[in-house]
């Protein structure tokens, strides 16, 4: 078993890799991340970025991208409610990744000592999703 | 007594909007805290809002001075969807303005990090081949910053004159060989202002995750052109310059042998470029899917994920720039240095503010 694979069964969440040519991804709508941050970091993995996508259901797919040794590994997982443990704390870099998610998405990342803006006060969080819900039109001008 | 010196949002360094706050001891930097965003424009929710040829032109603008590696890593991402395939052509005119464009953004680096230090004669010599090298992106494509050169499956115009090209290369390879290199590794001056200036540790480097020139000074070998390869670059030689002081100076010496590096790239890409067309198959529909790609721009390592529901409108288009990661370790930087540094550590960086903020 190679260290990819070790992560995967270590984490306990998605059952397999998908092997593809932009890198290797797994889903599990519920994984435990900070135990995801920790083996990452243990394993010398340098996380890339974390993408929010907002979904049907109102909840958000949060996909954390890392780079082990070159490899793209892309964990993919659920909000519950908007919400997601934060993994600021154990691994720095994520930062201003979480907040800058928190600005556009109003996701709420528990665990955080503080989650300031990095946009300024007077655009409140979830910008992206204010504009979005009376937008439907401007998609169907690009048509 | 401490007291709170703020730098910004207007022109704390460079022509850009970024704020600093610095707790300062007498002219001891204590602490320091980041402030930006003040160019955001909503690029990513722009782009679900535009059909693909059209985000391509809207990425285009992320930057001003890495504008190519954009509309390069947004024409990948679709043609990965898309199954679409390059011809080799078109693949070494991608690697051609690609280091064009790196040669630009280090020289424009170079000659403010001389300005800031007060070398106001370096900064006209690197101003000069800057501008021959805009020059050279004006021959190629008829514009100085927003070449349009990428297109999903290839590129949208040969390049009509490749001899004056190389022949402005081989003087820029010169000047950077005889007078960039030994200035700002021998002047006294240039030594005195940075060397032991800035430090950022590899371990502070590989926790924050910081890219590009800024994590290869750390002495960490991250460069995406040779981990991961894309266009033309898994057929050329170059060398990939690491340091290991983390200081100022040391960042300034991966760009400058960056820049020879870039240069060899481009007389290697025109002698190997082989004969045929420049773009693909038409570009007619992009399937349901999502993917990420990664490309070495001039400050590092730049994401895009792209998510497709089938229509032509991108449903997601995700962008992580390299200032993004390396910015908030300026903040490190500037601990326990002297007020006076600050501009030339921050510059250190190279950070574009529009770029972070998008």
């Amino acid at each position: 078993m190679d260290k990819n694979e070790g992560i995967l069964t270590q984490l306990g969440a998605g059952k397999f890799w998908d092997k593809r040519s932009d890198g290797w991804w797994s889903e599990a709508s519920s994984m435990d991340v900070e135990k995801m941050a920790r083996l990452m970091t243990a394993a010398g993995a340098r996380l890339v970025t974390i993408t929010a996508a907002e979904t049907s259901k109102g909840e958000f797919r949060i996909i954390y991208h890392w780079d082990l040794e070159g490899r793209m590994l892309n964990l993919v997982t659920m909000t519950v409610k908007g919400t997601i443990c934060s993994i600021a704390a154990i691994h720095p870099a994520s930062d201003w990744m979480e907040r800058e998610i928190h600005d556009c998405f109003a996701v709420q990342f528990n665990g955080r000592d503080s989650a300031p803006l990095l946009l300024s006060p007077e655009d409140p969080p979830g910008i992206f999703l204010h504009q979005s819900r009376d937008d439907q039109e401007g998609k169907e001008r690009a048509r | 007594m401490s007291y709170t010196v703020p730098i910004g949002p207007y022109h704390p360094a460079l022509e850009e909007p970024f704020k600093l706050e610095l707790k300062c001891q007498g002219e001891t930097v204590q602490d320091a805290n980041l402030h930006i965003k003040f160019n955001f424009r909503g690029v990513e929710w722009l782009a679900q809002r535009r059909n693909y040829s059209q985000a391509i032109t809207l990425v285009e603008r992320v930057c001003g001075i890495c504008s190519d590696l954009h509309t390069l890593t947004f024409c990948r991402a679709v043609e990965q969807l898309a199954g679409l395939p390059v011809p080799a052509r078109a693949q070494y005119i991608r690697v051609i303005i690609a280091e064009l464009e790196r040669l630009t953004s280090h020289a424009l680096w170079a000659g403010i990090a001389a300005e800031i230090i007060g070398f106001q004669t370096m900064f006209m010599t690197c101003f000069s081949v800057r501008e021959r090298l805009m020059d050279i992106l004006e021959i190629i494509s008829g514009n100085r910053v927003h070449y349009a050169m990428n297109c999903i499956g290839g590129i949208t115009r040969e390049i009509a004159n490749p001899h004056a090209v190389l022949e402005i290369v081989k003087w820029i390879r010169q000047e950077i060989e005889d007078t960039l290199i030994p200035i700002f590794t021998t002047d006294r001056t240039i030594r005195a202002r940075c060397i032991g200036i800035g430090v950022l540790t590899k371990e502070e480097a590989i926790a924050w995750g910081v890219v590009g020139p800024t994590a290869r000074a750390s002495g960490i070998p991250v460069d995406i052109r040779r981990s991961a390869p894309y266009a033309a670059y898994d057929q050329l030689e170059f060398k990939v310059p690491i340091e290991t002081s983390g200081d100022v100076f040391s960042r300034a010496v991966v760009r400058l042998l960056e820049m020879v590096e870039s240069c060899r790239m481009i007389e290697q890409a025109f002698k190997q470029m082989p004969p045929g067309p420049i773009r693909g198959p038409e570009f007619v529909e992009v399937p349901p899917g999502e993917t990420v790609v990664r490309s070495e721009a001039p400050r590092g390592e730049a994401f895009y994920y792209v998510a497709s529901d089938g229509s032509d409108v991108p449903s997601r288009v995700k962008i992580r720039t390299p200032s993004l990661v390396n910015m908030p370790v300026v903040r490190l930087m500037v601990l326990g240095a002297n007020l006076a540094d600050v501009p030339i550590i921050n510059a250190s960086i190279d950070p574009c503010y529009s770029c972070t903020s998008r």
